[in-house]
């Protein structure tokens, strides 16, 4: 009972937390932190655990995206059908280019999903404008039909929505972590020839954690989609590919309640910076090379082992990142 | 398809064919030697265009612009190398790849700072077209095609006559027993930094004619540069020429087959490739992770 309750209490504890910030943040801000620790997530996962870096996470959040804007525009009014054709758009498009994509060494895979961002940007914006309508995007807030229990069109129930998905996300991958699946997502990221050796697959295991993390992010595209009623190719521009990262390192890579600090921290950042002035790239981009300049813990990973020995009185737990094993480790 | 077309077509694709191997080339050198991908190259890409605009503008002269640009990208690249990839270059490639893609935003700040977001046009420098088979050709494009190869011989000439250019090559082997020869690795750092830098501001000036010079440029050609580097393997030279060609090619004549190809095609190439052969056309299997 008490180990179970250990197990639970952050995520009862940071949830809460989220729950009452409701009361006294404006409903907007903690609705897009929500999406967006959701949309983390899963490259949280990819970068921490399994040791890919993506910057293609946009093209993902846009197939999520679009696949719930065109079944709300073109063809239905059910808002939970819509995300949930999201969410299946997401796992066949990364079914379709995960086999392609995991074999590659990481820093190929990097390059080659930026381009795949890319191209996701140019095809909505043009290639498919026939459909997309272009920049201007498709509108569809008014075609969204209020559904029984919980009205998705209504912002104070879409939060509580998102909020229960986001719980829900977040238990999938506290139970990833724990499962012998995640040790081994560990593994083949620490010594992917030793982990050959015992006998399992690194392309199978890889691919697995691809399309994971990959249908976590459509899912927020596809929330994305319904909560603003519009989708415009904005959502996959080059240029925010680098958002999911930054939130990443922001809150701590692999950690479990990084994404939630760092979605929570960049949001605020950026509203508070954007008011006070309009050139808030250049701040992004300096406060990133900040970051990884002095070191590449982030917030929660800052704060975990301090945290761990005030509650529980006892030692930090083994740091599971070694970033001397990637066979480059021995150079200078 | 009308030969006139087909022509003009290819001539365009090995112009920009060029301006995509001077691009990649600091990505290739970069990753090569010191283990870094570097992202930022796309923001001396726009530095160099943004200087050759203000040049030409004050001076009148467009090639006195684009020597001021190779020189200004030369000498930010060499500031963010001290200030900046200084510290990470013993981290993992991750790192640098998150880094620079900061400083790229962040100079995209500061470029809009000072220019503000309205695209601006560069003049062409000579107005000559040049008569190939019953087809006008600017002349221009002649030139910047001309540019790259020549860059590809002295960088030939550098890496296999020199000492230095020499110490670059054994480093992309094997960095320690060069430092073991005791060259001054980190030194060779900086020069290989700079020259990719100001080859990417070359490539920025030269392309500014062409195009309209916008804060997001750096962003635009991001996905082909990318592309180029992969399909010629990283790290590889005469890789990245080839392919810088191919790409090129693949980008102009598929654009007059069917106009949104021109985004498209370049990415079933690359992925085709990489299903051949994993590591690109020259990239060397040896190089870890």
């Amino acid at each position: 009972m008490m180990k179970a309750f250990q197990w639970w209490w952050g995520l009862l504890l940071a949830f809460s937390l989220l729950a009452l910030s409701r009361v006294f943040l404006p409903l907007p801000f903690v609705i897009e932190v929500v999406i967006f620790s959701i949309y983390t997530m899963g490259c949280s996962f990819l970068l921490g655990r399994v040791g890919f870096i993506s910057f293609g996470q946009p093209a993902y959040l846009a197939v999520g995206a679009y696949a719930t804007a065109s079944y709300l525009f073109y063809f239905g009014t059910n808002p939970y059908i819509g995300i949930l054709l999201g969410v299946l758009a997401g796992l066949t498009i990364s079914f379709i280019v995960g086999p392609l994509f995991v074999r590659l060494r990481s820093d190929y895979f990097a390059m080659v999903n930026l381009a795949l961002a890319v191209i996701v940007f140019y095809l909505t914006q043009k290639v498919l404008a026939g459909i997309t309508h272009g920049d201007n995007g498709l509108w569809f807030l008014t075609t969204i039909a209020s559904t029984p229990v919980l009205d998705l069109s209504r912002p104070s129930d879409f939060f509580i929505f998102a909020f229960m998905v986001a719980l829900a996300v977040w238990a999938f991958y506290k139970y990833l972590d724990d499962s012998v699946y995640g040790a081994c997502c560990l593994a083949t990221k620490i010594n992917e020839d030793k982990f050959k050796f015992l006998g399992y697959s690194n392309f199978n295991i890889r691919l697995l954690a691809f399309v994971i993390a990959n249908t976590t992010t459509a899912l927020a595209g596809a929330m994305y989609a319904v909560y603003l009623g519009f989708v415009s190719p904005e959502i996959s521009s080059p240029s925010r590919a680098a958002d999911p990262v930054i939130v990443t390192i922001l809150g701590g890579a692999g950690t479990l309640y990084g994404p939630i600090f760092g979605a929570f921290a960049y949001t605020g950042m950026k509203d508070v910076i954007s008011k006070l002035i309009g050139n808030w790239e250049l701040l992004i981009g300096f406060f990133l090379v900040l970051i990884m300049l002095a070191g590449e813990k982030g917030i929660w990973g800052t704060l975990q082992p301090w945290l761990e020995k005030r509650l529980f009185r006892k030692a930090p737990a083994l740091k599971t990142t070694d970033t001397s094993t990637d066979g480059r480790g021995a150079r200078r | 398809m009308d030969a006139q077309l087909l022509i003009s077509g290819v001539i365009f694709g090995l112009s920009i064919g060029s301006i995509f191997f001077l691009m990649a080339i600091g990505l290739s050198l970069c990753f090569g030697l010191m283990r870094i991908i570097s992202l930022d190259q796309m923001l001396y890409y726009s530095i160099g265009a943004y200087v050759t605009y203000s040049l030409s503008l004050v001076t009148g002269s467009v090639w006195l612009g684009i020597l001021g640009g190779l020189v200004a990208s030369g000498i930010a690249a060499f500031a963010v190398e001290r200030l900046v990839f200084r510290r990470i270059y013993e981290r993992e490639l991750t790192f640098s790849m998150i880094t620079s893609f900061g400083i790229l935003i962040c100079g995209i700040g500061v470029i809009k700072f000072f220019w503000g977001v309205v695209p601006r046009p560069v003049p062409m420098p000579i107005e000559v077209q040049i008569g190939i088979l019953g087809t006008d050709v600017p002349a221009y494009r002649f030139i910047v095609v001309g540019v790259a190869i020549l860059v590809y011989l002295g960088l030939w000439l550098f890496l296999n006559r020199t000492i230095a250019g020499k110490a670059i090559r054994a480093g992309i082997e094997d960095v320690e027993h060069v430092e073991g020869l005791g060259i001054n690795v980190s030194r060779l750092f900086t020069i290989t930094f700079i020259i990719a830098g100001s080859l990417s501001g070359l490539a920025g000036g030269l392309h500014a004619p062409l195009i309209m010079v916008d804060p997001m440029m750096g962003l635009e050609v991001l996905a082909f540069v990318f592309m180029v580097v992969i399909i010629g393997g990283l790290g590889s030279i005469k890789g990245t020429l080839i392919s810088a060609f191919i790409v090129g090619q693949v980008v102009s004549v598929g654009s007059l087959i069917y106009a949104p190809l021109a985004q498209m095609a370049p990415f079933a190439v690359m992925l085709l490739i990489l299903l051949i052969k994993p590591t690109g056309l020259y990239g060397s299997a040896l190089l870890k992770r």
